[in-house]
């Protein structure tokens, strides 16, 4: 299985707790913004814990201290993905505010 | 040719963009030209088997793993067919619902991601389609204007939240075993507290994006509030993509006791949501919204039967789930371009609009019962047979009654929706006038996917074999 050094597990547990904070955030919030934030602070702790992941050995006597760079292509990936959504969440959080400033009160759907 | 079906639909997107005038004619010929290479892949893989392939030439294990077997197959095929259709009717109706360009590269890219989705093997790699696939879908649904944003952002937050789940899974994965190919991972997989929370995770994310019960409270608003080719396209495609990788996950990844434990889960979710969807879709008074329910009535019968599925590995019952997806994705565009064409037509988005629809709009009233026969699982149509499937799948087990009984009350009720419309429908005492002279073509174009779906009985035998062989 899977070794770590003792000096990633500070590493781990920030990871851990930026998922943990962003995922009360999102359940918590009513606000889209409060989830938007909440949404990108959860994708935040999911980037370290590939990033901390990568540097993990495959047995007790490897002696390698290369990163491994497949997890780091994949970050890069997600990184992408991640401030293209928020874009789009933002983009159509910015039109909502506008049709509702346009007419306070919707009736029914 | 693989690579055309994908290639295609996105430098048609691209040209589409640099050059909107002729969009719908792009679209629908990369539409057209998809369909028919589709067939042709098909055909070829049912003849010649399985393909794989690794992409870019990297050794296994690093390349992103595609397989095209027949059941990717078939669904490429209905990707590309109902895009076409809805594309046909988006054509004929583009003076009237003044769709907004950008419906039509959207489009060509929602066939693109979904594509790739059904072909790929690979845990990111999906997870990559997925967010496309999403990203595409919550822009379809914020094209009818201000009213939607409100629903599509909601969408778009859970949608994200979903597959943060599922990434946070494929991470935990990779980080055990430092593979990502669904192969690969199966040679060295291990029923552990890290497998378990991992497949936990990803199922939580893929069930808030296939809007399973009970994470279902997103797609009524969503889907209805979209236009109607979109809510087709939507209700008919989108929801289906989480549900494949759900099955892939399970099915293959799985060891024999974590799918055992997870079935009940599933099972009892399908019904449940075959139970209130149904009971949502009675009572609600907004036309779009009942099929809106309806839908997450039927992705409770695909539920269910992962769920059997999982419990008593029967070749039939993973049979009986493709064919309620496949007859439900006909029968669903059928019924969203029927109510779309009458409340577009009838001037009104409540049910009793569509009072007297039989006299006013007998065509399109038509195309939707006649979906609806399929929904209720009437003979000789889709759903029929995909329900017969999955009672003959019970019955090959022993004594198995509480099952065939749920299945009994989930279809009264789904007949109990379609006939609150179709009654509605015939009360010919007093119709509704149409605001203006309904249109031919874009009823025919609803009633074309329904007839399809009775169609599929014709295909029971060699439907019932392909996916039953690709189940062993």
């Amino acid at each position: 299985m899977v070794e770590f050094s003792s000096s990633l597990n500070l590493f781990l547990a920030t990871a851990a707790t930026l998922v943990a904070i962003g995922v009360y955030g999102f359940i918590v919030g009513p606000e889209p913004l409060r989830r938007i934030v909440a949404l990108n602070i959860i994708s935040a702790g999911i980037f370290m814990l590939m990033v901390v992941l990568a540097y993990r050995s495959a047995g007790p006597d490897a002696v390698s201290t290369l990163a491994d760079p497949v997890l780091h292509a994949l970050v890069l990936t997600g990184l992408v993905v991640a401030v293209s959504a928020t874009a789009f969440a933002l983009a159509l959080l910015a039109r909502l505010g506008k049709t509702t400033a346009d007419r306070p009160e919707e009736p029914g759907p | 040719m693989m690579i055309l079906l994908l290639v295609l639909p996105l430098a048609a997107a691209l040209l589409m963009l640099l050059w909107p005038r002729i969009a719908p004619l792009l679209a629908l010929f990369s539409a057209a030209v998809c369909s028919f290479l589709a067939l042709q892949l098909l055909l070829q893989v049912s003849e010649q088997g399985t393909r794989y392939w690794l992409l870019a030439g990297w050794p296994s294990g690093l390349a992103i793993a595609w397989q095209a077997d027949t059941l990717s197959c078939l669904l490429i095929l209905l990707t590309a067919v109902l895009q076409l259709l809805v594309g046909f009717y988006a054509f004929a109706t583009r003076a009237r619902d003044k769709l907004s360009q950008g419906f039509w590269p959207l489009s060509s890219l929602l066939q693109l991601s979904l594509t790739a989705l059904w072909l790929s093997r690979d845990l990111f790699n999906l997870y990559v389609c997925l967010e496309l696939l999403a990203l595409v879908a919550v822009a379809l649904v914020s094209l009818s204007g201000r009213k939607a944003i409100k629903p599509a952002l909601n969408y778009l937050l859970l949608s994200l939240f979903g597959s943060l789940c599922y990434l946070l899974g494929v991470v935990l994965l990779y980080g055990a075993y430092g593979r990502l190919d669904i192969a690969g991972l199966v040679s060295q997989w291990q029923p552990n507290l890290l497998t378990n929370s991992a497949l936990l995770l990803m199922s939580l994310g893929l069930m808030l994006k296939a809007a399973l019960w009970p994470l279902h409270g997103w797609l009524p608003a969503a889907h209805a509030a979209a236009p109607a080719p979109v809510s087709a396209l939507l209700s008919a495609l989108v929801v289906k993509g989480p549900l494949f990788i759900l099955c892939l996950l399970w099915l293959q990844l799985a060891s024999t006791e974590q799918a055992q434990a997870m079935a009940p889960l599933f099972a009892g979710a399908g019904l449940a949501a075959l139970l209130f969807g149904g009971w949502s879709a009675l009572r609600t008074p907004f036309a779009k919204n009942l099929v809106a329910y309806s839908t997450v009535a039927q992705l409770g019968y695909a539920t269910l039967a992962l769920g059997l599925m999982l419990k008593f590995d029967q070749p039939l019952i993973f049979a009986a789930l493709w064919l309620f997806v496949l007859a439900h994705a006909l029968a669903k565009a059928a019924c969203f371009l029927a109510i779309g064409e009458m409340s577009g037509t009838l001037g009104g988005k409540r049910l009793t609009t569509l009072k007297g629809a039989s006299q006013t709009m007998p065509l399109a009233m038509f195309a939707f019962a006649v979906a609806g026969g399929s929904l209720i699982g009437l003979p000789p149509s889709g759903g029929f047979l995909a329900k017969w499937a999955l009672l003959q799948g019970l019955w090959l087990q022993e004594q198995q009654l509480f099952w065939p009984l749920a299945l009994v009350l989930a279809t009264l009720l789904s007949a109990a929706y379609v006939f609150r419309v179709v009654v509605l429908a015939f009360d010919r005492a007093d119709p509704v006038a149409p605001d203006f002279s309904p249109q031919v073509l874009p009823q025919w174009l609803a009633l074309l996917p329904a007839l399809a779906v009775w169609a599929m009985a014709l295909f029971s035998e060699p439907l019932l074999l392909l996916l039953r062989l690709e189940a062993l």
